[in-house]
């Protein structure tokens, strides 16, 4: 009975941590519609940033919860809203998705910054872990106290807000109806501003609370995946009702500590099992959810994409690999392999292209399909041992497929629901596969078979050899992970411009209208799903192979988010786009962080320099995808804009590729780096529409913008203006004059034009502005 | 039946309209749903905007209370333009906007509707005291949620927004819809009632024979453009022409 | 006036919103070879009822048989299917495509579900030049005037071989040069024996389209008949303009 009392009130204390950070997140979800991802990134800011006052700068316990609480934690919900969240309105619920995640990105990379991972910090409960109060056997120490006492005052200080105070009651209003409440006079924009400065605190004060329960130490990839146990909760009140959120996060908190009090010792995976719940109970939730009704897009929103030809698709293609080999003879052989992982990426965010660019769905954790993949082909596609061990087609084949059934299975219970529910759901496998999959690092039997699904936590993965083909050789590897991509890319436009692709464009632009014409819409989603996860199979496995030997550090969450990010940032419905992202989030990454750590080693006296250079270099992208808000179609649209006006002065284009391959001979030649010559080749393409339109105005220039830089004497401009009546009534009124509604006499025109042609009309009056 | 037939029927020369429209044009993305229209409220009175569905009633009333940005024209506000303001500015500067269907919190209660009405500045007290002296059934039924109400009591519930805040200019969209005759009648005679009190009131309606006997102009609206200003009972006879087609 | 076979008939349709009765008791048919109407005032339960005859709605009670089968618990897409196609008050076209990909990708969807070798090709085609939009066929269909997308959306409606058209509003936003090509193309196909069933406020349009009208009115069926019958009864006229209110 005591084991029991003991576990209940572990339980309870767990699930109060839970409701606090879950009501932080029911709250501005329904005040602004944005669902925040980077909720667990802002508790674990918060946990990060009160350790630093507390135990660092030994600021007095009390003071810095004050702090924390009354300043930090609404301070950044009000800036998050102010300069962020307020710019989303009329976005794509996927964009909507990435801001909130490139912010959780920021979070995380701001914390690694400034407090080294490396280090370890324990956090300590109020009062230390000794004092504690027994009660009939049961040990309570006075933190847990202090945790249920939070939730229950949060839950009856949050009933009280939304009952008996105007803002409170503002807040409900804003969810029924923001038209309603502007004709009230109130701004819902500031009503959501207040939310968002609550939500944050309780998001902060949930980060305080969680850590010494959870072990004292700080995490940050730990903390920041809060926001999937928050939303795990939510769920119980389908994203809406708060006192069932609570509901949902006691039952939750319960769960888990009976799942380790109660279950046999046998089950040595029952750990694993625990901090897997969340994602677990979330799939549970999801399938029982009702369907959302069919709704029409109605709202027009500001993604743009243009689909190519494939034709033009295969142009590029074929440019892509040259540029490859080409760009392969400037680097040195220990660059390959981070020029092949980055290709392994493009081809992971390929999958993203497809799913989100053309189907408008969301998977936010593609590089956990890649893992799976992975496994499955380690156990069933490596032959020979030792160096000589090479993965076979069978196993290749037989991982992408592993990945796309995988996809059908995560997906199937979110795609009866909205957007966001999927990318939930797959948030949710990542972490699943983190904490469960890849932890399986020992021999257990499986259903007669013994074997470990992720042995030592460690797999060598042997490169892949197809008849004459032998990735063991880095620079086949190389270009056929060029070709290979190539070749999906080319498909990937190919899909798009088929029926299919018009059916899944369809889908994305109206449900309902896609509907109406008779597509089944569950089964479309399926099978498109399904795709994506098998290209990002593939691609997973030739991230594998290029890294020869993996982890579970090499499959985190963490990873997908970004790939996720830049890709958007490139243009999630373009193949650029994927590469771009790809070759960024796979590469850049590695190319950037370690040119700069080599730097500050070469120059010591400019160590630190080249730190913060480094650091800021993952802030900085953060901030970049926190600016898809502004340019949500992505920045290869504005470049293929521009590009494209250049069609008219094909010299342009003819110069700037000679001048490439001069500078790729400069380069071949040692007498520029390499670093050079991709910057220079990069600034003169992205210059180009702009150096065409100084160049050639005649051809580049439309008619309007020739006139308009048509040279007109200053001193003519704005001489002739037309006055109408409506002028002059304004002007009478705010001079007071009574002359509003009288005939109006035509007053002689005042015309004082250098332009002859131009006749005063009748009832117009012209004045000298 | 208001004295309606002793007030002057046309637009007031002398005076400035409280409300104005100038050649309005507005359009839910490419549809082009007002092109130019021409409206004043005189102050002090009741104009009834009339005309089919679709012909662009209700979008006029979303472009006054600022809901709805115009492409192009000009609003007017006792004196001031104030085109393209937000909702916000309008409802503090006077215009009360009843808005068509629904013009309730269904999950706020009755009383918290009432405070969310004090947006504008008035006391809830005030509010409350005004609506349950008109309206006795909302005093019973202040603790319970709008959206459980029957149509009558919500549109009541509604209406007493107008009755506590004092507005300069009333704005009320398809009063009658989905109401029983006799409570629609009910609920003009708290209109008229209103403009007794001198609050200038623009009313779209259907039902052009509930309002036209407290409207003071009447304005018929087809195809996006006001056709016609002029007495109720000019614009009366138009009526069964113009919308059942002869 | 033909009495050609009822295609779609609802019985006792019964529809709720929390305390409000939207559509209540509502039993309306719908021919083949004709175009029927059905208007009413604003709030009359129109759309509600559209919405429970195209699935988006289910009702609280009532029956809608579709060619002699019980359709009330199909979901859209199946209705759809069987021969069931509509077009939206709101215009839901699919932004991202051309006006013929618009067109075109409703017969995708007809060859992916029957796997019948339709040649899509030559359909749009067809229904391009039927509809009279094969000149902005290559625009960008966010591109062009409300009046062709409403055609837009009937050419797309067309494309999957109804039997029954419901169409929502299709007149407005269309000049009056587009209603009267828009009312021939209607005529047309009622002609070659496709249902039609019109919800619209220019009045004049229905009465002279329709064959048979039906008038909802606070969701209550107040007239059904020919236009000459509805127009000269005194509920229609009453729920239009408003009983004369007794002082």
């Amino acid at each position: 009975m005591t084991l029991f009392m003991t576990f209940t009130v572990l339980g309870l204390v767990l699930g109060a941590v839970y409701a606090i950070a879950a009501s932080g997140l029911v709250l501005t979800y329904n005040t602004s519609g944005i669902f925040n991802f980077a909720h667990g990134a802002q508790a674990m800011i918060g946990a990060f940033l009160y350790y630093q006052l507390q135990a660092v700068w030994g600021v007095p316990t009390i003071v810095s919860v004050a702090l924390m609480l009354l300043v930090v934690g609404p301070l950044m919900g009000f800036l998050l809203h102010r300069f962020v969240m307020g710019g989303l309105r009329d976005t794509a619920e996927v964009t909507k998705i990435v801001v909130t995640v490139a912010i959780l990105l920021g979070f995380v990379a701001l914390s690694q910054w400034a407090w080294d991972p490396q280090e370890a910090r324990m956090s300590k409960m109020f009062f230390g872990a000794d004092s504690y109060v027994t009660v009939r056997g049961v040990t309570i120490r006075y933190h847990e106290i202090i945790c249920l006492l939070a939730a229950a005052g949060i839950a009856v200080g949050l009933r009280l807000l939304f009952t008996r105070s105007r803002m409170g009651v503002l807040m409900r209003a804003t969810v029924d109806d923001p038209d309603l409440l502007r004709l009230n006079g109130h701004d819902p924009e500031r009503v959501a501003g207040l939310a968002w400065a609550l939500g944050s605190t309780l998001a902060v004060l949930a980060g305080i609370l969680i850590t010494p329960v959870a072990g004292g130490a700080l995490e940050a990839n730990a903390l920041t995946l809060l926001v999937i146990d928050a939303f795990a909760a939510a769920l119980f009140g389908r994203l809406r009702s708060i006192p069932r959120t609570f509901v949902g996060a006691m039952v939750l908190g319960l769960t888990s500590t009976y799942l380790v009090a109660y279950a046999p010792s046998e089950w040595t995976w029952v750990t694993n099992l625990r901090d897997a719940l969340p994602m677990i109970v979330l799939f549970v939730v999801l399938l029982v959810l009702p369907q959302d009704r069919l709704r029409g897009a109605a709202v027009r929103t500001r993604e743009r994409y243009e689909v190519p030809t494939v034709r033009r698709a295969a142009v590029w293609a074929v440019v892509m690999v040259v540029a490859t080999v080409a760009f392969r003879q400037l680097i040195d052989d220990s660059s390959v392999g981070t020029l092949i992982l980055g290709l392994s990426f493009a081809i992971i965010a390929l999958s993203l292209t497809v799913l989100t660019g053309y189907a408008g769905e969301l998977n936010l954790a593609p590089v956990s399909f890649g893992a799976i993949a992975t496994i499955v082909a380690f156990h069933s596609g490596i032959s020979g041992t030792g160096l000589a061990a090479r993965m076979n087609l069978v196993g290749l084949v037989a991982g992408v497929l592993a990945a796309a059934v995988t996809g059908a299975l995560v997906a199937l219970p979110a795609l009866r629901l909205r957007g966001l529910y999927l990318a939930l759901a797959t948030l949710a496998f990542g972490g699943f596969v983190s904490s469960m999959v890849l932890r399986e690092t020992q021999t257990r039997s499986w259903f007669g078979h013994d074997f470990a699904i992720f042995p030592n936590g460690n797999l060598i993965v042997s490169p892949l050899a197809v008849g004459p083909l032998d990735f063991a050789d880095q620079n086949t590897f190389l270009y056929s992970a060029a070709a290979v991509f190539a070749v999906l890319g080319v498909g990937v436009v190919a899909l798009r411009n088929s029926g299919y692709g018009r059916r899944l464009a369809a889908m994305k632009d109206s449900p309902a209208a896609a509907a109406m014409l008779g597509q089944r819409l569950v089964r479309l989603k399926l099978s498109v799903f399904m795709v994506s996860t098998a290209i990002a199979g593939l691609g997973g496995i030739f991230m594998s192979m290029a890294l020869t030997s993996v982890t579970s550090e090499h499959f985190v969450y963490v990873l997908s988010l970004s790939l996720v990010m830049l890709t958007v940032v490139g243009g999630i419905g373009y193949v650029s786009g994927a590469l771009f992202g790809g070759l960024l989030a796979g590469g850049g990454f590695t190319l950037v962080v370690g040119t700069f750590n080599e730097l500050s080693i070469e120059h010591p006296v400019h160590a630190e320099t080249f730190g913060i250079l480094s650091h800021s270099f993952l802030v900085m992208t953060a901030l970049v995808g926190i600016g898809v808000a502004q340019n949500p179609s992505g920045n290869f649209f504005e470049i293929f804009h521009g590009q494209r006006t250049l069609a008219r002065a094909p010299e342009v284009r003819y110069t700037a590729l000679a001048v490439t391959v001069l500078l790729y001979l400069l380069a071949y030649a040692e007498v520029i780096g390499t670093w050079t010559f991709g910057i220079l080749v990069v600034v003169l393409w992205q210059a180009l529409p702009a150096l065409g339109r100084a160049l050639r105005p005649d051809r580049l220039l439309s008619q309007d913008e020739l006139a308009a830089r048509a040279a007109t004497p200053l001193e003519l401009l704005g001489v002739d203006t037309p006055y109408p009546d409506r002028l002059g009534e304004r002007l009478d009124r705010e001079l007071g004059l009574p002359a509003r509604h009288r005939q109006v006499t035509p007053v002689q025109s005042v015309v004082i034009a250098a332009d002859h042609s131009s006749r005063p009309e009748e009832g117009v009056r012209h004045v000298t502005v | 039946m208001t004295s309606t037939e002793l007030t002057a029927p046309v637009p007031a020369i002398d005076e400035d309209p409280v409300l104005e429209l100038v050649g309005v044009r507005a359009a839910y993305g490419a549809i082009e749903v007002l092109k130019g229209v021409d409206l004043q409220v005189p102050a002090g009175s009741v104009v009834a905007l009339l005309g089919p569905n679709g012909g662009g009633k209700t979008t006029t009333m979303k472009v006054v209370s600022g809901l709805m940005p115009t492409t192009a024209g000009e609003v007017w506000f006792a004196g001031r333009n104030v085109t393209g303001i937000t909702a916000t500015e309008a409802s503090r500067l006077g215009v009360c906007s009843i808005p068509e269907g629904r013009g309730v919190f269904a999950n706020l209660t009755v009383r918290e509707n009432l405070w969310v009405a004090t947006g504008t500045g008035a006391r809830l007290a005030d509010l409350e005291e005004a609506a349950y002296a008109r309206f006795p059934r909302l005093a019973d039924r202040r603790g319970q949620l709008a959206g459980s109400m029957s149509g009558g009591e919500q549109q009541m519930l509604a209406l007493s927004r107008a009755l506590g805040t004092d507005p300069a200019v009333l704005l009320l969209d398809e009063l009658s819809m989905g109401l029983a005759p006799m409570i629609v009648s009910e609920m003009y005679d708290i209109v008229g009632g209103l403009a007794a009190e001198g609050i200038s009131i623009l009313v779209a309606e259907q039902f052009a024979r509930v309002v036209l006997p407290i409207a003071d102009t009447a304005a018929l609206m087809l195809g996006g453009r006001v056709v016609k200003v002029g007495r109720p009972a000019d614009v009366e006879d138009e009526l069964s022409t113009t919308y059942l087609g002869g | 006036m033909s009495l050609s076979e009822v295609l779609l008939e609802t019985s006792g349709v019964v529809v709720r919103f929390g305390g409000n009765t939207a559509v209540s008791d509502v039993g309306i048919d719908v021919r083949a070879g004709a175009v029927t109407g059905l208007i009413g005032p604003n709030g009359a339960g129109k759309t509600t009822l559209y919405n429970c005859i195209t699935g988006m709605q289910r009702p609280n009670a009532g029956r809608i048989v579709f060619d002699g089968r019980d359709i009330t618990r199909l979901s859209p897409g199946a209705r759809a299917r069987m021969g069931m196609a509509r077009t939206f008050q709101r215009l839901e076209l699919f932004l991202s495509l051309s006006v013929r990909d618009n067109v075109r990708v409703a017969g995708d969807i007809v060859r992916a579900n029957t796997r019948r070798r339709v040649d899509v090709e030559a359909e749009t085609d067809r229904v391009l030049e039927l509809t009279g939009l094969t000149d902005i066929a290559h625009l960008d269909v966010s591109d062009i005037p409300t009046g062709r997308a409403r055609v837009v959306e009937v050419a797309r409606a067309l494309m999957t071989q109804p039997r029954l058209l419901l169409l929502d509003e299709p007149a407005s936003g269309q000049t009056e040069q587009e209603t009267e090509l828009f009312a021939q193309l209607l005529q047309g196909l009622a002609d070659d024996g496709l249902a039609v069933c019109l919800v619209e406020h220019d009045l004049p349009l229905v009465m002279r389209l329709c064959s048979r009208i039906h008038v909802l009115d606070h969701g209550v069926l107040i007239a059904s008949g020919t236009p000459a019958e509805v127009q000269a009864s005194p509920a229609v006229v009453e729920a239009y303009i408003g009983a004369e209110v007794v002082a």
